[in-house]
């Protein structure tokens, strides 16, 4: 029996310490992300975020899975303004938003293929890409690197940017971007954010409503 | 069912009647079905699980509509849902939510059994039907899985499949078997996409119709553990039992209304589900050239999936993780206590049902975690416990030291 209660001993022993040597596992070296801190119900920002992505991102990227006629409804801009701001109206409204690069260009200029921006902040989050595009860096010899992603092939887009603008407004413009690809990601969020607490709502009054009708005819019921 | 004092009835309701057995079938699953009078929370899940089995249908109906399972088209078809269609997302998300609050509500349904005993003499068949209904859940969600064909879709088939390689002799031939290709490729979605439409929920719904249709049979359980059928009033109904319609029609409704609440607010709010119910990572396309670096198991696998890679060799493991789930079809035989219901028995199966909880839901979070050697570890530590449970239950619920107890339900 004493036996018994030394090998329990040293078994919770045993578990205490492989708990605490997986706790101190988890807290490994990670990158820490800068707060995007944009809003998907800022329409403002979403259609300069829409216009920043036109002119920053589109000569390499594409969102294939919106419809410029989709952005112009969330956006509040009309088929005709969207396919006019967006490819100088060299697209129908129903067409998906597409770069006009080619894949071979792609692969010439920049070795692989430039990933499609439509999940990006479904897969990675929109803090990510908001640090990500915000992560560039010069060393003293004057090449660009990342800090998010190390030896990334994508050029310092932003830099003309952020040469002639503001701190505030540099803050500001690369917020738009995200936020603008944090709605391509999901474009009905809010549409499920402002319907949701309806329907939840609905459901509270028949939860109330059940509950008084199950009451009623359980008083048959004597326990 | 019917009743003498009936008048001939020249409605078309009465031809019917006459024809196909409305009446008698309302009356002997619903209308006059006594159950006990003392169901508590833990006997909602039943009703709440079949509710989710329709939403599960009728959803997958319409995703159906509009879903192409073709390798290419796929990914795309899944986006065109969420983007295109009128209320794709909502159809979508009620589905991928639907597959996660499943298993929830069928785990909850099973803790029920094991705590008031529900699997015990006359109802074994209910509890093996039960399982096979699990088992055959688990199949459906593992091949609707697949369907979106992203990343994670495709590397964790690849994992599971690859699993039925580790069988000794036909493995390699049973995976290509299963896979119709020597990846996982357009073949294997297609096939999959069969099976999860059509094969799989036909065994549902036939496997369901037979837990109700044998429950019906033996009668309900309750939180006692007592037959209600032992005492009978005059008209040979059971004193403790009341009508299924309509006290448990309206006591149902008040818990699925609450479920609904808590579904609609994951659905509307949290369709990820914290990365548990949809994953980050499978909204990149499946690529079979591009290994991600943590794959891992949805949520409800878990448990099994941390038990596979506790055992050191891959066919001891795959045989484990099997085991680990054939053993709950045992549980009539293996738990020799007469007495039903928690509330009554020994201290023995209190602490071994709680060392089991404990032990599936540790291996439920390891499951989740990066291997690594120290999760590893935890993870051979909980396999134990859990099968500790069914090794220890067999000589301790035979002699357990159980409380009186009571004639009728209380």
């Amino acid at each position: 029996m004493k036996n018994l209660s030394n090998r329990f001993t040293l078994f919770s022993l045993f578990l205490v310490m492989i708990t605490f040597s997986v706790t101190t596992q988890a807290a490994g070296p990670k990158i820490s992300l800068d707060d995007a801190n944009n809003d998907l119900r800022d329409v403002q920002s979403l259609q300069r975020g829409a216009m920043l992505f036109t002119n920053y991102c589109m000569a390499c990227h594409s969102v294939k899975y919106m419809r410029y006629n989709r952005i112009a409804r969330d956006l509040g801009w009309t088929d005709e303004e969207v396919v006019k701001k967006m490819s100088r109206g060299l697209s129908r409204p129903v067409d998906y938003v597409m770069t006009s690069m080619s894949e071979q260009v792609q692969l010439a200029a920049f070795g692989t293929l430039v990933p499609d921006l439509s999940l990006t902040s479904r897969v990675k989050g929109t803090d990510y890409i908001f640090t990500f595009i915000r992560g560039f860096e010069q060393d003293e010899e004057g090449n660009w690197d990342n800090a998010v992603i190390k030896g990334t092939s994508m050029p310092n887009v932003l830099a003309g940017l952020k040469k002639t603008s503001t701190e505030e407004e540099y803050d500001q413009a690369t917020r738009d971007i995200s936020n603008f690809l944090e709605y391509v990601g999901d474009p009905s969020k809010i549409k499920r954010w402002d319907l949701g607490w309806k329907v939840m709502l609905f459901l509270f009054v028949l939860f109330v409503l059940a509950y008084l009708l199950k009451r009623e005819y359980w008083r048959d019921i004597k326990s | 069912m019917s009743s003498p004092e009936k008048k001939p009835d020249s409605s078309l309701y009465a031809w019917v009647d006459a024809r196909f057995p409305v009446t008698s079938t309302w009356n002997k699953h619903i209308g006059e079905y006594y159950a006990p009078k003392n169901f508590n929370f833990w006997y909602l899940f039943g009703s709440i699980a079949l509710l989710v089995l329709v939403n599960q249908f009728v959803t997958g109906i319409w995703l159906t509509m509009s879903y192409k399972p073709d390798a290419l088209e796929a990914f795309n078809s899944v986006e065109y849902i969420m983007r295109d269609v009128q209320w794709g997302w909502l159809i979508r998300y009620m589905h991928s939510t639907g597959a996660s609050a499943f298993f929830i509500v069928i785990y909850l349904h099973m803790m029920r059994a094991l705590l008031y005993g529900s699997y015990k003499k006359p109802r074994e068949l209910v509890w093996i039907i039960g399982m096979l209904i699990f088992v055959v859940l688990m199949a459906e969600a593992f091949m609707g899985y697949i369907l979106p064909w992203g990343q994670m879709s495709y590397w964790g088939a690849q994992v599971i499949i690859s699993l039925f390689g580790a069988i000794p002799l036909i493995g390699p031939d049973l995976a290509l078997w299963i896979r119709g290709d020597f990846i996982i490729s357009d073949v294997t979605l297609n096939r999959f996409f069969a099976l999860h439409v059509i094969a799989l929920p036909l065994a549902l719904i036939i496997l369901v119709f037979m837990h109700i249709v044998a429950l019906h049979e033996v009668g309900s359980n309750n939180p006692d553990g007592v037959e209600i059928k032992q005492y009978k009033n005059e008209q040979g109904l059971p004193i403790d039992g009341i009508k299924f319609h309509p006290y448990y029609s309206v006591k149902d409704l008040v818990g699925v209304v609450g479920f609904l609440f808590i579904f609609v607010f994951i659905v509307f709010y949290m369709p990820e589900g914290g990365g548990y119910f949809l994953k980050g990572s499978n909204f990149v396309p499946a690529n079979p050239l591009v290994t991600p670096e943590h794959i891992m198991p949805v949520w409800y696998f878990a448990p099994y999936y941390a038990i596979l890679m506790a055992v050191p060799d891959k066919f001891l493991g795959v045989l484990a993780m099997g085991t680990a789930i054939a053993v709950l079809f045992t549980m009539p035989w293996l738990d020799r206590c007469k007495v039903k219901s928690i509330r009554y028995r020994g201290l023995s199966y209190k602490l071994l049902l709680t060392m089991l909880v404990v032990s599936f839901c540790a291996l439920g979070w390891l499951g989740t975690l990066p291997a690594t050697p120290e999760s590893t570890q935890l993870s051979r530590v909980f396999t134990i416990t859990y099968f500790a449970f069914f090794l220890i239950l067999p000589f301790t619920s035979a002699r357990e030291r159980t409380k009186p107890v009571p004639e009728r339900v209380t």
